[in-house]
């Protein structure tokens, strides 16, 4: 039989392949359907995070800061509560990154402020003496990409059936709606309003201006994001 | 046809033994200013404050891992496998049209697809997902070049003369499967732009699976990606050429089959290790530490079979830097298949993930053994494929010294880095309080930082030596004749 | 019977059987061996001889002709 196999080829692949992909089948697949329920108080991304989640991505932070808290006092203590599966519900893909040069990020929002960030990303070193982090001072001037995140809105509400326009169940037993706008136009409309509420807070002109005049730059999309992180 | 001998055809193999060395340089370069600037945050504006969004870290990272796995690694699996392929099955590519035009879009494919990742990795474009960053177009190409390559293995194999493959071929095609296998899975995306009706970036995806299964997936490719790219196909090369350059048959060619299917049998359980203590469930985490262990064994077994081959042969160690180069190469797989399964026990793991340990083991597998794997390779090729001597053995000796210094730099520093900052970070003081701030923790790691970003650029200058050794080779060293290739590589002073 | 007890039964009758068959292929080769039926080692000699106009090892018996 083993000979049999070692002379022919194809069925020699075949025997790699089923050896191969055993683990696969038996390790991932029969927990997918668990393990993609929402916890909650998990809500969906607005479409204003969701554009500062793909200036996250585009800016590879995953690269350095995790998303990801780990069941240790010492972790806990410094970051927050450990992470539980159903809080990345709604996270395509994940980030949780692989790589702590610097710290996590899972709730900085708990402890972080749009002022605090605006300061943090134009020069770290100014927040925090010692930091290795460079500076992005493009996220200032480059235009979020509302466009793109609308579309993946409309994409995982269609496709995966994200609750946009639901009632979600809150934590505290409240109630609360993620609106997925109904056209192109309004999705812009409402991102410029909650970008409004975070301009409100910063400090540097040529983003305010931006704002008033109906342009949102990455930053504060960013910011967004990360002060959706709790 | 000419009426002459039929000759095993190189010119694949040659073109992918160019984009080795090439992408090799950029990769490493890549990586050398990057571990600069963690070391020296400056450096992150070295092209002007006008590029720095180009320049900095977190846009060239990927940029780094990519062009070495899928540059440098890959252009050297491919090129070994051109020479390789051809002669354990004793048919040469010229003897079927259809092979060598597959051979030649094969790598004119690839090319396209390399330009095309440079450039949307360099724009951001990104999934966000470790070594699989790039968008979906480009994850069509790859996809069509994997299947070119199918083809050529198998048509080569179709129309071979020895019956039985050789122990390399059953890696290749465990390479190609395997990762075959694990790119779908993983890059299995929807495109925003035609779910949506025509809205935002056309090359914008999202993928198919969410948060925790996301990052199943993920380290389920992760890591057998490692497999299949950093091992298999460099245990196909090491079995191959070890034997061919010292003249030694493999000491046992039954280990090299048992190692052969025990590693496709445990390895893709191994990958469940990244995920420890995170939110997958608990028995698969242990499964990932366990089987990571169990790994050592068909991984040892090729490594002691490889070293055993040597026996009785070791002042040819002495003699040649060729084989110098492959009896470290498997001295640091044997490190590292040990390393990683200690990384994998859980209470470690606890200190060492997130760390600059990581990040250490991940280097000395791959300077170490894959990259030391494949520039003997090269070297090996080099006088079979160009008909010349290797340029210069003494060159050869400068390159493997300085690259050796290199890795163990680079090693050394990133162990006490990335165990002193685990351990800071757990620290508590006497009423329970963390003991240090994050940026306490960054802060005492820049020592480490430089030494490392020496030990990264020793290990470019060493490449650089590499690229001037091929190119001299290639181009001026003295002819040999046929008789002169039989095992030993004939090399100029 | 639930999804993870079915997977812990599939987990462990494949890894059990796949542990047989590996076991089973090692007294294949040294018994094959011992006995003569077989020699494993002369496939290494694949890789050192191994220049086109080198006898193959084991040649393949319909493809005498060369092409």
């Amino acid at each position: 039989m083993f000979h049999w196999l070692e002379k022919r080829p194809f069925f020699f692949a075949v025997a790699v392949f089923v050896v191969i992909s055993f683990a696969g089948l038996i390790e991932i697949l029969p927990n997918f359907a668990q393990a993609s329920q929402p916890l909650v108080g998990t809500k969906p991304y607005s479409t204003l995070e969701l554009a500062g989640r793909h200036v996250y991505i585009k800016n590879d932070c995953n690269g350095c800061h995790s998303q990801l808290i780990r069941p240790f006092k010492a972790e806990t203590d410094r970051y927050g509560h450990y992470s539980l599966s159903g809080e990345y519900a709604y996270d395509r893909p994940f980030l949780w990154g692989s790589k702590r040069t610097g710290p996590d990020l899972m709730r900085v929002g708990n402890y972080r402020t749009t002022d605090w960030h605006e300061n943090h990303m134009k020069d770290p070193v100014g927040v925090v003496p010692g930091s290795i982090m460079p500076a992005y001072p493009w996220m200032f001037k480059n235009t979020a990409d509302i466009d793109t995140a609308y579309a993946e809105q409309i994409t995982v509400n269609k496709v995966f059936k994200t609750p946009y326009n639901q009632e979600i169940p809150m934590a505290d037993g409240s109630k609360a709606t993620v609106k997925l706008a109904a056209t192109l136009d309004e999705a812009h409309a409402d991102a410029l309003e909650e970008a409004k509420a975070i301009a409100a807070d910063m400090k540097d002109q040529d983003v305010k201006d931006a704002v008033a005049a109906g342009q949102i730059p990455e930053i504060v999309a960013l910011i967004a994001y990360m002060n959706s992180m709790k | 046809m000419e009426n002459r001998p039929l000759e095993y055809d190189y010119t694949v193999a040659k073109w992918f033994m160019l984009t080795t060395v090439v992408l090799g340089i950029v990769g490493m370069l890549v990586g050398v200013i990057l571990a600069w600037e963690m070391a020296f945050p400056a450096v992150n504006t070295f092209a002007g404050s006008g590029l720095a969004e180009y320049t900095n870290f977190s846009r060239l990272r990927p940029l780094h891992t990519d062009a070495v796995i899928f540059g440098f690694t890959l252009s050297g699996i491919w090129a070994t496998w051109y020479y390789i392929g051809q002669r354990v099955l004793k048919v040469s590519m010229a003897e079927s049209k259809f092979l060598m035009f597959m051979g030649k879009l094969h790598f004119g494919l690839y090319l396209l697809v390399v330009v095309a990742v440079v450039v949307s990795l360099l724009l951001g474009i990104s999934t966000g997902k470790e070594y699989a960053e790039f968008e979906w177009p480009i994850d069509i190409a790859v996809v069509v070049v994997w299947v070119i390559w199918g083809m050529s293995i198998f048509g080569l194999i179709g129309i071979r003369r020895e019956k039985s493959l050789y122990i390399s071929i059953w890696y290749y095609i465990a390479t190609f499967l395997g990762i075959a296998m694990l790119y779908l899975f993983n890059n299995m995306e929807i495109p925003t732009y035609f779910a949506s009706g025509g809205i935002g970036a056309w090359y914008h995806s999202v993928s198919m699976y969410s948060g925790t299964n996301d990052a199943l997936v993920q380290w389920w490719y992760g890591h057998n990606a490692v497999a299949f790219g950093f091992t298999v196909p460099i245990v196909a090369m090491i079995y191959y050429f070890l034997p061919k350059e010292s003249g030694q048959a493999v000491y046992s060619y039954k280990l090299s089959l048992l190692a052969f299917w025990g590693l496709m049998f445990v390895y893709l359980w191994a990958g469940g290790h990244h995920l420890i203590y995170s939110t997958v469930p608990d028995w698969m985490q242990t499964m990932g530490s366990v089987f990571s262990v169990v790994l050592i064994l068909p991984s040892w077994g090729s490594a002691i079979n490889m070293l055993l081959t040597m026996k009785g042969e070791w002042q040819q160690v002495a003699a040649s830097p060729l084989i110098k180069f492959m009896v470290l190469a498997s001295t640091f797989y044997m490190f590292s298949t040990l390393e990683g399964p200690i990384q994998a026990i859980k209470s470690v793991n606890a200190l060492a993930h997130f760390t600059d340990w990581i990040v250490g083991h991940v280097h000395d597998g791959v300077l170490g053994w894959v990259a030391f794997m494949i520039m003997a390779a090269l070297f090996h090729m080099a006088p079979r494929v160009f008909k010349r001597e290797i340029y210069s053995k003494s060159l050869m000796n400068t390159q493997f010294w300085i690259q050796t210094l290199g890795v163990v730099l680079y090693f050394t520093s990133m162990w006490i880095a990335g165990i002193t900052q685990g351990m800071m970070w757990r620290a508590h003081d006497e009423f329970g309080n963390l003991a240090y701030s994050f940026i306490d923790t960054v802060a005492v790691l820049h020592p480490y930082f430089t030494i490392r970003a020496v030990g990264g650029t020793l290990y470019l200058v060493g490449m650089f030596l590499f690229a001037f050794n091929m190119y001299k080779t290639m181009t001026s060293a003295r002819r040999v004749e046929e008789s002169e290739l039989q095992n030993a590589s004939p090399m100029g002073a | 019977m639930d999804i993870g007890t079915i997977q812990a039964y599939a987990y462990f009758i494949f890894t059990a059987f796949l542990v047989v068959v590996l076991y089973a292929y090692i007294y294949h080769l040294y018994s094959s061996q011992r006995k003569g039926k077989r020699d494993y080692e002369k496939y290494s000699n694949i890789a050192l001889h191994d220049e086109i106009t080198d006898q193959p090892v084991e040649e393949i018996s319909k493809n005498d002709e060369i092409k």
